[in-house]
């Protein structure tokens, strides 16, 4: 429901609710699920497969609404999220609670009972991080907030893998490391030129609070241990060379983009194009590397 | 805000209240029969894999 004109109460559209389960996120979740899914040992009966995706897809649309519900005000205050349904004033507070709990009950019975309850509990834990730990503690207080914060988009590969195994081993854990490695660097070079943003909003992130030069050192170093932990499943035995081959490839442009936002030192956002091209990489980068992963365990296994 | 104390629409305002209402029940519509087929599809995979 939102408030029209004068103060008339009109249904929020289902366009809005879509719109609250941030869906080009969703987008990423269900990719990186279906890949830790592929790429696990072992079969799954393709509709159980299939729910198991549907309820990660629809854990991360209560992540997104849960999240809207609680950064109305902040989002209100950043061009970037003023059009969202809560700060455009198209739908009332309540709802997105609402929707977000609902989603998430639902998410989390569903794949319990028709999937396995590893994957299910799994699934709660991150939407908790995700809604309490990441949004309400982290985000507002501390410069680490997508830091730590990243634990939460690491997990649909951890449940996509449990969905089929019942059970979680060391790859899906590298998985896991990959995308929280992956995190900072990519978020950071997106603040570092929407850094107007977020002071705006009073956000903490990192180069508003350590300043630029700062962020693009750790950006920086993040590269690495990212890097490293990205070619560990072929050093480790469990792909082919084609990932090997991929991944060592990805890692070398991801570094050399990362050292040219190093060595940038403009405040002027226009001029940031470094920081725009690793913020484009990454993107890509994260969605090859598990795409080819995802293949290459498929041929091998 | 309940029906009683809810101020008069207008007939513009009225039209786009059962628009929206309309185009909602459709969504859910759609997802509730979506739902009815997944559980189906999810019984029978779980009772032939019982059995």
């Amino acid at each position: 429901m939102t408030t029209a004109t004068r103060d008339i109460i009109l249904p929020a559209e289902w366009r809005d609710f879509w719109a609250l389960t941030k869906p080009r996120v969703m987008s990423l979740v269900v990719f990186t699920a279906l890949c830790g899914l592929l790429a696990a040992p072992g079969s799954i009966h393709p509709v159980i497969g299939f729910t198991a995706i549907l309820c990660l897809a629809v854990g991360a649309g209560a992540c997104g609404a849960l999240n809207q519900y609680f950064e109305a005000d902040t989002d209100a205050k950043m061009a970037r999220t003023s059009g969202r349904p809560l700060p455009a004033g198209r739908m009332d507070r309540e709802s997105a609670l609402h929707f977000g709990i609902g989603l998430a009950a639902f998410s989390v019975g569903i794949m319990g009972v028709a999937v396995n309850w590893l994957a299910a509990g799994l699934l709660a834990f991150s939407i908790l991080f995700y809604a309490i730990v990441y949004t309400i503690w982290l985000k507002p207080n501390t410069p680490q907030n997508i830091v730590i914060g990243g634990a939460a988009g690491a997990f649909p590969p951890v449940i996509g893998w449990a969905a089929v195994t019942g059970d979680v081993t060391l790859l899906p854990v590298i998985l896991f490391a990959i995308i929280f490695l992956w995190t900072p660097p990519h978020f950071w070079a997106l603040a570092l030129f929407m850094k107007t943003d977020y002071g705006a909003a009073g956000i903490p992130m990192m180069p508003n609070v350590k300043g630029q030069k700062s962020t693009r050192n750790q950006i920086f170093g993040y590269t690495f241990p990212m890097a490293a932990t990205a070619v560990l499943p072929f050093v480790l035995g469990q792909t082919s060379w084609l990932f090997g081959a991929a991944s060592v490839l990805l890692n070398i442009v991801f570094i050399a983009l990362a050292y040219r936002v190093w060595r940038n030192d403009t405040t002027d956002a226009m001029a940031m194009n470094p920081e725009k091209q690793l913020f484009a990489f990454s993107i890509l980068y994260l969605f090859l590397l598990f795409a080819i992963f995802a293949f290459d365990r498929m041929l091998i296994l | 805000m309940t029906p009683i104390d809810r101020p008069p629409y207008s007939v513009e305002e009225t039209t786009i209240i059962r628009k929206r209402q309309a185009a909602r029940a459709r969504v859910m519509g759609f997802a509730l029969v979506g739902l009815c087929v997944l559980f189906f599809l999810i019984t029978i995979v779980k009772v032939g894999g019982a059995n």
